[in-house]
């Protein structure tokens, strides 16, 4: 049983701590330092960040996103094809991000997060997880404006977000998890999603999961474990039919297990984190459990997201003692 | 003679920069409650006049004891909120999320006070204004109640203890905003309206409700059951779209229409907004058309928000002139 993150993680702390992301990136904009000092100190806080989930015991990290402003620009900016919109809300949460128009063929260029992965790997003292958004799900938060058909536009993002898992293969990424949230809010598309997924993970050997949040996956399961994925994340706290959904089949793959809520600063006791494993383990063995929040972080300010994830650990600990 | 397009504002102004740096040295312990306090009656005082001379209809005390919707609430009710850490929001942009920490309940006046000194200034009527109870507990963490609908029931019990405070005051206007009423509209909207009820029902007094910008499509014409009488919608920034919507259902309710976009610099020309109010005339009688900016003006500077407004009120004037509409 290992714990791990699934993605981003709050960028600024809390005063007395100083907020120099933000405030570097209010000079960047003001024209008071240029780009490689801007790049300079997200260096220096996704190294802060990284220390922050080993300090709180995580056992796969991620780089925090912290150049990330969110799951779908950080790739569109960086592809052909894509023009950037105004500012739409993410989910049914209070953070927006700014929605990618696709005007023309989508194209990928060059890695986009291999770089990233690199650096991430070379200043952490844990395995560091890769992460990609999925092609289903970049397009459903995408508008669409070139391609006759959602399934064109989702089938050649695939194919070209493969160079990307190529990238990060070659990078050395251990773990490359593809973020697929939106299919949970269309479960009709579960045939093309699955398409898609094939096309894109084809002849891919590094470990791969496939991650959801913010639902559960009643209709898509068993077929999703039918996908080239060694784990499947699922949140049980926006989705807590999930807890009985994979009983319905048996569960052939690793499960990323979404126990801690990222969207609510209220602290899981240990007994609760406990309650949640015992739960599944007779689903899932607990060495094939991942334990993690139900989504990235950047929902809680950053020192309830630190506690967060200490707490998990604790949580986690316990239950390696008492289930063994 | 015919009335209507009757003019207010959605309810923050810009802070002067004397406050902007007192605030700042009040969060930094270099100045106490009362000198800050006396410096948002000053900006108060001003914003009052510039509506006055603007020849706005119905007014608002401008918000310059408040700096975020939620939190200048959150911090009021310290017995069951407390003000959590920064949370961002888009880009480089964050808030500071507060916590409901226990059963919540009102302490005694929040913004009646204020109120009541804005409403001395003058003659003209002043609003009262409120977060509603969905917003507030939506852009809240819980860390109490078992179920958003608890908390947002309860949030309406004790926001309807503020509205009798301030109609006891005398207010015969109180806005109530939703800005978030449209996160998810299919699970939450019947619990939105409810808790509007909860807030407003039986009390005498005139409400009306501002929704930001955001799946407006979303929610109409299900929004028409929010039992308030007027409903205000940014139409400015999406060009006058959302009279799409109308034409398919009828809105029945007074319509607040904004018709200056907040978040440009440049200033509307009177032509431009006389023709976003003769459109909007096309759909609905004049008694029942309210003429707004599209949001609070806290984003624009001084001087931008009060060009704005002598536009928007310079165009009403000359479309009333032309259709004999008395003020």
């Amino acid at each position: 049983m290992l714990t791990t993150v699934v993605g981003n993680y709050p960028k600024i702390p809390n005063r007395p701590r100083p907020a120099r992301l933000r405030a570097a990136i209010a000079r960047f904009e003001r024209g008071e330092i240029d780009e490689d000092e801007l790049r300079r100190v997200e260096d220096e806080v996704t190294i802060e960040v990284i220390e922050e989930q080993v300090e709180a015991g995580i056992d796969i990290v991620s780089n925090g996103q912290i150049r990330w402003e969110d799951d779908q620009t950080y790739f569109a900016r960086r592809m052909d094809g894509f023009s950037i919109d105004g500012l739409i809300r993410y989910f049914d949460t209070n953070t927006y991000y700014r929605q990618p128009v696709v005007t023309g063929a989508v194209q990928w260029r060059q890695p986009i997060t291999a770089e990233d992965y690199r650096f991430a790997a070379a200043h952490s003292p844990r395995p560091v997880k890769a992460l990609v958004t999925g092609p289903y799900t970049l397009a459903a938060l995408s508008a669409n404006e070139h391609y006759g058909s959602l399934s064109d536009l989702v089938l050649a993002l695939a194919q070209e977000l493969r160079q990307e898992v190529l990238a990060l293969e070659k990078a050395g990424a251990p773990i490359i998890q593809v973020s697929e949230p939106a299919i949970l809010k269309h479960k009709e598309h579960f045939p093309l999603f699955s398409q898609a997924l094939q096309r894109m993970m084809q002849g891919v050997t590094a470990e791969a999961h496939l991650y959801t949040w913010f639902g559960d996956i009643g209709g898509l399961f068993p077929h999703i474990l039918e996908l080239p994925f060694s784990a499947i994340g699922l949140d049980f706290v926006k989705g807590p039919a999930n807890y009985d959904i994979i009983t319905t089949a048996p569960f052939t793959k690793k499960l990323g297990l979404g126990i801690i809520d990222a969207r609510n600063t209220k602290l899981e006791t240990v007994d609760q984190i406990l309650d949640r494993i015992r739960r599944v383990r007779d689903v899932v063995p607990v060495d094939s459990l991942y334990v993690n929040p139900t989504s990235g972080l950047e929902y809680l300010p950053r020192e309830a997201a630190q506690a967060k994830l200490a707490r998990m650990v604790e949580g986690v600990r316990q239950a390696q003692e008492v289930l063994g | 003679m015919s009335k209507g397009l009757l003019t207010t504002t959605v309810g923050s102004f810009p802070k002067p920069d004397y406050l902007t740096r007192a605030r700042n040295q009040f969060s930094l312990g270099k100045i106490g409650r009362e000198e800050l306090a006396s410096l948002e009656r000053q900006a108060t005082a001003e914003v009052i006049r510039l509506q006055e001379e603007v020849g706005l209809d119905i007014l608002v005390h401008g918000e310059m004891e408040r700096g975020d919707m939620v939190a200048y609430f959150a911090e009021l009710l310290s017995e069951s909120m407390a003000i959590g850490g920064l949370v961002r929001s888009y880009g480089n942009r964050y808030y500071r999320k507060p916590i409901i920490t226990g059963k919540l309940h009102w302490q005694g006046p929040m913004t009646a006070e204020m109120w009541r000194y804005a409403q001395g200034l003058t003659d003209k009527p002043v609003k009262g204004m409120l977060t509603g109870p969905y917003t507030m507990v939506e852009w809240s963490f819980d860390e109490y109640y078992p179920s958003r609908r608890e908390a947002v029931l309860d949030m309406a019990r004790l926001l309807r203890e503020e509205v009798e405070a301030l109609v006891e005051a005398g207010a015969k206007y109180i806005q109530i905003d939703e800005p978030a009423i449209h996160t998810r509209p299919e699970e939450d909207f019947d619990l939105a309206v409810e808790a509007m009820a909860l807030v407003v029902d039986g009390i005498d007094c005139e409400f009306h409700t501002h929704i930001c910008y955001g799946e407006v499509g979303l929610i109409y014409p299900d929004m028409l059951r929010l039992p308030v009488k007027q409903i205000h919608l940014a139409f400015k920034n999406t060009d006058f779209e959302y009279l799409k919507l109308l034409e398919k259902h009828p809105f029945d309710k007074d319509l607040g229409v904004g018709v200056v976009d907040v978040h440009d610099h440049r200033v509307e020309t009177v032509e431009e907004v006389e023709d976003g109010i003769r459109k909007t005339l096309k759909l609905l009688p004049s008694e029942r058309v309210w003429i707004e900016p599209d949001c609070g003006l806290k984003t624009r500077t001084w001087e931008e928000a009060a060009a704005k407004l002598r536009v928007m009120v310079q165009a009403v004037r000359e479309v009333r002139r032309e259709l004999g509409i008395e003020g």
